[in-house]
């Protein structure tokens, strides 16, 4: 047995002993451990070097506030800093490391940083490092040049930089009471409200239920309340209604009733079972929460308050009573209030030797009296802890002290000890309540905030709202489950529980001022000097003294020093403690792992979005790119092929002969209803109620503003049945701004829309052989021009698949949209290939689209960019003046009809090389003076029709430069050359082709 | 934050999209009052505490909604189906 | 006529996967029917729309909101407040648009555009919960009623098929990615996978 293990006592399981390793050393502890009680077990004291001071530091509490002992966890080859050592459960196997400390934990040589103590005093890095050079050792570049060194010297864990192979996961909750806090009255409320037959969810952030009742040794229902509490949990996991969640800690109350909630399902496993997330994010959605989060134990700030072997009294009594561990053997303990007497006690029944109590306090109650007669020691009142002495605490000193005025007098007592319990009061844990909303309120007598007046649909019950025994826990959380649930409180008797009937208010002294650096901030190295300093400075306002200092600021958040921070601000500027007022609580409650909020989306981040043929691609070579979700063939490379030469040749193939590409990403709309025509006059800037049956239109859709929002075609199928085609990009946007015209607008209109995007696979069979190859495989339908006039639509069949085909030309060939049914679009593609192979025909992707589409000047999103009108991109001669659309009113405003706008032109590279997307139009010739910018490169490629290398872009005068000569810029790429501005209309502007 | 589609029940904000401010009117499609148009567009009151806004259930339904909510406290006071409270009073808001 | 292919593709993979191996708390398949159509009510005629489905498909369907209703061969839920999608074989489709007139509502065909995807077993609820936050405990959703929501950019429109059993109607280009986070989510429990 370890030398500080008593032999019998606590929860935890002495049958079964667990080995890990601390700092590369093997150690044992047992199941029921967490880092730190198995540690203090084997005698080990110090757990690692404090943020900026490298002061050595122990383990202070024994739960979620801990602000000293934070350990690096290595698992699977990944490191975790930061963990407190209080909330880390051994396994076998578990390795953990101190932090902070170079070269080893127990000789640290930035040890040296706290001789220089004032250098790193609050706002050390603002004075320092801030504003103007002034010489060689202050400002900004004297900050670069320290900024490793310092880095290195302060700070916390070092995260790693493997990838996490971790599995986190989401999980979506619902219920009627969600209960936080399972100690006397969070289980009283759970057990309430499920038995009114509610949904309920319990959460606890340690492993085991029963919060206080774990280590408080009172008896509650006549058993001791450990047990009590273990009966409750076997009870309410019994019961369908009711979940537990252990080891979760609610971190986030927002609006609506939601909470955040972080479960460690496998930390604690060695080994995790596949598909078993490590953590998993709960989104729970309550219509009543119970808090009953406790309270947190406060110390009392005096000099040397940060040496290895300073705890909080009720971490030493936890330690003591449900890890049977001794924190040490011969202990003191300093308080100001009752509630360590309690701890003198305990620690002595588990055989430890209560040296001394020392209480600030002239008089204390008699139960105080009668616990300290237990521990074996006569307090020693009215006096105070001035000081400690050792690497690991061995020496203590107290003095007379003055509560009223907080003087110190008389000889210093040393006292040799190795361990000194300190207890400045508690504070309701109200950080749930205060995200939830409401100012806290100071409570004067207990010398603590309570919770705000409710403002979200929560009830408290317990030490939050300032409940001092156990008793009236079990009482208020009953209460609060019945009220939460609407019933009448259960009739069985409430369970009794024996407390001792100590005086439940602290004396409100905060600080002990003598000399020597006095921690309020453990884990940031903030002392109450700092604060004192940040005052002089004139920090007034708690935010800012709490942003200068970083008072409360570390991953602990200051649970254990926002109080006696304050304090110390308070009379420094002579208010009382309200008047300064709170920071206000902000998830999250504790440290939340940032996988457990990318949850399952940590491995695919976005879904893809695959058309019928995806796999047909990429067999045959396709290069797959993302446009948008989807995933599309850019090219379908062969051996060797560069991506130009690859784009080039597809393009070639489709002028010369025949290509196909699949176009299924094109968005596309379901217009259904009486009204659908007269609703296309109103979104498209051209008519559409003139479109016969069986014919498609080229449409245009205006923003309110006037600007472009898409373009595509639209094909009218029946007299109230449309189906419009969106550009793949914009398919969600227009779908939205179609539905808000018809809800919001024009609710009179009798038109349904629907997203048909995903209902047909499209391929485009383009060039000069097209309708030979669909001649070869096309039933039911003829496809000459008296049949399948351009813009004409027919129905037929391939290979006994229905299709409709519209005969129209993004590429300028003759070419056709064949649309089927998506889950025959592999069959039909296939069947037009095989169709195909007599004319050479080639799949292409979206390099050779651009290309085809370039050498026609067709506009895409490049150009419609979102601030291009219909007259900067030469599309005028679309907007009717027949009729208002959306958009019309507001077109032609002055800056939108400005000559000066840029608007579309081509542009031929004359010095042969490539234009870059993006690249400036400049007028100069000279790199040295470039002048301003005329336009930009919209889109760029080598015209294989014109064998030179063009490009589309945005000009301002447009037209009127056509036949001048200018220069694209583009720096960053190191590219600047000469260009001819042409008309954007390269290849076969007449249209020949695609009527041919 | 929570909001409860008349038709879906109460679904996260993410399931939502903003569509703007519910006080505005669009003039008459014909209309060629510049101001009235820019109002329309442009010009919002930002009002701190009850605002009527339009909610689109894109992830859910699919119906735009009218949410009467606080600025300041994101308090939800009433929530309603746009298309049907807009034809009963003819449309064009 | 060419058969409709799965858009699962080598994702699907039939057997067992992942879980403790005390049996897989979730069964996965493909369940897309022949037809599947999306019929919408003008304003006030949602009742009408309701009927002439139940007349169509024999089913007895309501125009509350969220309603469906199940049977062997034919299912149909509300998705919006004028909205049905209606399920069943492949005459459906005709026979819908004949018994829709313009004056109750108008019909789309999705037979290929939405993919089915079935969750069933013990442990559907709790598979179903990582992934879509609505309430699934039968109380809130009970059989046969169906809800619109979404899974991050992936819409789904799910029906309770069954006392554990989950119908999710996806858009066809999302069922692969969709299906391999169903499979991914439902591994903690095992799984699966059949056709």
């Amino acid at each position: 047995m370890s030398p500080r293990r008593a032999r019998s006592g606590g929860l935890i399981d002495r049958g079964r002993a667990i080995s890990f390793t601390f700092d590369g050393k093997a150690y044992t502890g047992h199941a029921g451990d967490t880092l730190a009680s198995a540690l203090l077990a084997n005698g080990v004291t110090l757990f690692g070097r404090s943020f900026k001071y490298h002061r050595p530091r122990g383990v202070y509490t024994a739960g979620v506030d801990e602000p000293n002992a934070l350990v690096t966890v290595l698992k699977d080859g990944v490191r975790e800093p930061n963990i407190p050592a209080t909330l880390l459960e051994i396994h076998d196997g578990l390795e953990a490391d101190s932090q902070n400390r170079f070269p080893s934990l127990d000789f640290d040589l930035n040890a040296v940083n706290q001789l220089g103590g004032p250098l790193f005093s609050a706002g050390f890095y603002y004075k320092t490092f801030m504003g103007p050079v002034m010489g060689p050792l202050k400002g900004t570049r004297f900050w670069m040049f320290c900024e490793h060194f310092i880095r290195r010297a302060a700070g916390l864990g070092r995260a790693g930089y493997e990838k996490d192979p971790a599995r986190y996961e989401r999980m979506n909750a619902f219920c009627d009471v969600l209960v936080i806090g399972s100690g006397p009255a969070g289980l009283m409320a759970a057990e309430a409200a499920a038995l009114a037959g509610k949904r309920v969810i319990l959460a606890e952030q340690e492993p085991r239920l029963g919060g206080t009742a774990n280590w408080s040794g009172e008896t509650i229902g006549g058993v001791s309340a450990a047990d009590w509490a273990e009966a409750m949990a076997e009870k309410l996991a019994a019961m369908d209604n009711v979940r537990l969640l252990a080891r979760t800690t609610v971190w986030g109350y927002y609006d609506g009733n939601n909470l955040a909630a972080l479960e460690r399902v496998a930390d604690h496993l060695a080994t995790a079972p596949r598909g078993l997330p490590r953590h998993r994010h709960w989104s729970i959605r309550a219509a009543k929460v119970v808090l009953a989060t406790g309270a947190l134990e406060r110390p009392i700030v005096f000099p040397g308050n940060d040496r290895p072997g300073v705890m909080l009294a009720g971490a030493a009594m936890r330690y003591a009573n449900e890890f049977g561990v001794l924190p040490g053997e011969r202990i003191a303990v300093f308080t100001n209030n009752d509630s360590a007497y309690r701890a003198a006690a305990a620690l002595r029944k588990a055989g430890a030797a209560i040296v001394a109590i020392i209480d600030v306090r002239q008089d204390i109650s008699a139960a105080a009296r009668k616990l300290a007669e237990e521990a074996g020691v006569a307090p020693l009142t009215g006096h105070a802890v001035v000081g400690t002495a050792g690497k690991r605490l061995a020496k203590i000193s107290a003095q007379r002290f003055d509560a009223a005025t907080g003087r110190l007098s008389g000889d210093v007592r040393p006292i040799e000890v190795d361990c000194l319990a300190v207890s400045g009061g508690w504070s309701p844990a109200i950080h749930l309540a205060s995200q939830a909303g409401g100012s806290p309120v100071w409570d004067e007598k207990l010398s603590a905030f309570l919770p705000p007046e409710p403002t979200q649909d929560w009830l408290g019950a317990g030490a939050l709202t300032g409940a001092a025994t156990t008793a009236e826990a079990l009482s208020a959380g009953r209460r609060a489950g019945s009220a939460a649930v609407g019933a009448e409180a259960p009739s069985s008797a409430l369970p009794e529980a024996a407390s001792p009937t100590l005086d439940p208010f602290p004396a409100p002294v905060f600080e002990i001022k003598a000399k020597g650096k006095a921690f309020v901030d453990l884990q940031h190295d903030v002392t109450a000097d700092d604060i004192r300093l940040a005052h002089r400075e004139g920090f007034v306002s708690v935010e800012h003294l709490k942003r200068y200092t970083t008072l409360g600021m570390a991953t602990d958040q200051g649970k254990t020093s926002n109080v006696p921070g304050l304090a110390i601000m308070a009379e420094a500027r002579g208010l009382p403690i309200d008047r300064v007022g709170a920071t206000r609580f902000r998830p999250p409650f504790a440290p939340v792992s940032i996988g457990s909020l990318a949850a399952e989306t940590h491995r695919h981040l976005k879904p893809d979005r695959l058309t019928p043929m995806h796999d047909w691609h990429v067999e045959r070579g396709g290069r797959m790119m993302p446009a948008g979700l989807w995933h599309r063939p850019m090219i379908y490379g062969e051996l060797g092929e560069t991506v130009e030469q690859a784009y080039i040749r597809e393009a070639a193939a489709v002028r010369r002969s025949v290509g196909i590409c699949d176009v299924s990403t094109l968005g596309k709309i379901a217009v259904k209803g009486p009204d659908a025509a007269e609703f296309l006059d109103r979104v498209y800037t051209n008519v559409f109620s003139t479109l016969p049956i069986g014919k498609a239109r080229y449409g245009l859709m205006l923003r309110e503003d006037g600007i472009v929002l898409d373009d595509g075609t639209t094909w009218r199928l029946g007299e109230h049945d449309f189906l419009m085609t969106t550009t793949t990009a914009n398919a969600g946007k227009v779908m939205q701004h179609l539905e808000y015209l018809l809800d919001i607008v024009w609710p009179e209109l009798r038109v349904h829309l629907t997203s048909v995007t995903d209902q047909w696979a499209g391929a485009s069979v383009a060039g000069p052989n097209a309708r030979k190859v669909l001649e070869a495989c096309i039933t039911g339908t003829g496809l000459d021009d008296a049949a399948l006039p351009f813009m004409g639509i027919v129905h037929g069949a391939i290979d006994d698949v229905p299709v409709m085909i519209c005969r129209l030309s993004f590429s300028g060939e003759l070419a056709y949209e064949v649309y089927c049914g998506a889950g025959h679009g592999l069959h039909v593609w296939e069947a037009l290939v095989e169709a195909g192979a007599p004319y050479g025909i080639v799949p292409y992707g979206l390099e050779a689209l651009g290309t085809l589409r370039i050498e026609k000047g067709h506009v895409t999103g490049a150009e419609m960019d979102g601030r291009t009108t219909a007259r900067d991109l030469y599309l005028d001669w679309m907007l009717s003046k027949k009729k208002p659309f959306v958009g019309s009113a507001l077109m032609d405003r002055e800056g939108l009809i400005d000559r000066n706008r840029i608007r579309l032109v081509g542009l031929i590279s004359l010095d042969g090389q490539p234009l870059g997307g993006g690249a400036h139009i400049v007028e100069k010739g000279s790199l040295d003076d470039l002048g301003a910018s005329i336009g930009h490169v919209t889109a760029f490629c080598y015209s294989p029709a014109l064998q030179k290398y063009i490009g589309l872009a945005l000009v301002k005068g447009g037209k009127a430069r056509h036949g001048t000569r200018a220069f694209v810029s583009d720096p960053l790429r190191r590219r600047f050359g000469p260009v001819e501005i042409v008309s954007h209309h390269f290849f076969d502007p007449e249209g020949r082709r695609m009527h041919g | 934050m929570l909001i409860s589609c008349p038709y879906c029940g109460p679904r996260d904000l993410s399931e939502f999209s903003y569509q703007g401010d519910a006080s505005r009117m669009r003039p008459d499609a014909a209309s060629t009052d510049i101001k009235a148009w820019h109002d329309y567009v442009y010009n919002r009151p930002n009002p701190a505490g009850p605002h009527r806004e339009y909610w689109q259930h894109t992830a859910g339904c699919r119906a735009h909604l009218i949410v009467t909510r606080d600025t300041l406290t994101h308090e939800i006071h009433e929530v309603t189906f746009a298309r049907a409270a807009l034809r009963a009073v003819g449309g064009r808001p | 006529m060419a058969e409709r292919l799965s858009p699962l593709g080598a994702a699907f993979r039939p057997g067992m996967h992942g879980g403790p191996g005390a049996g897989p708390g979730v069964r996965l398949s493909e369940v897309t029917p022949p037809s599947i159509m999306e019929a919408t009510a003008w304003p006030g005629r949602k009742g009408a729309l309701a009927e002439a489905i139940s007349a169509v498909t024999g089913l007895s369907l309501s125009a509350r909101p969220n309603a469906g209703a199940v049977s062997a061969e034919a299912s149909a839920f509300s998705i919006a407040p004028e909205r049905f999608l209606v399920c069943g074989g492949a005459e459906l489709p005709a026979r819908l648009a004949a018994a829709i007139t313009i004056e109750t509502g108008t019909v789309v065909d999705l037979s290929h555009g939405r993919t089915a995807l079935r969750i069933a077993g013990p442990r559907a609820e709790w598979v179903l919960s990582k992934l879509f936050a609505v309430d699934v405990a039968p109380a809130a959703f009970p059989v046969a009623e169906a809800r619109a929501t979404s899974h991050h950019e992936i819409f789904a429109q799910i029906q309770r098929t069954g006392p554990d059993q989950f119908d999710i109607f996806v858009f066809r280009s999302f069922a692969r990615a969709f299906w391999t986070m169903l499979c991914d989510a439902a591994e903690e429990v095992g799984y699966e996978a059949a056709g």
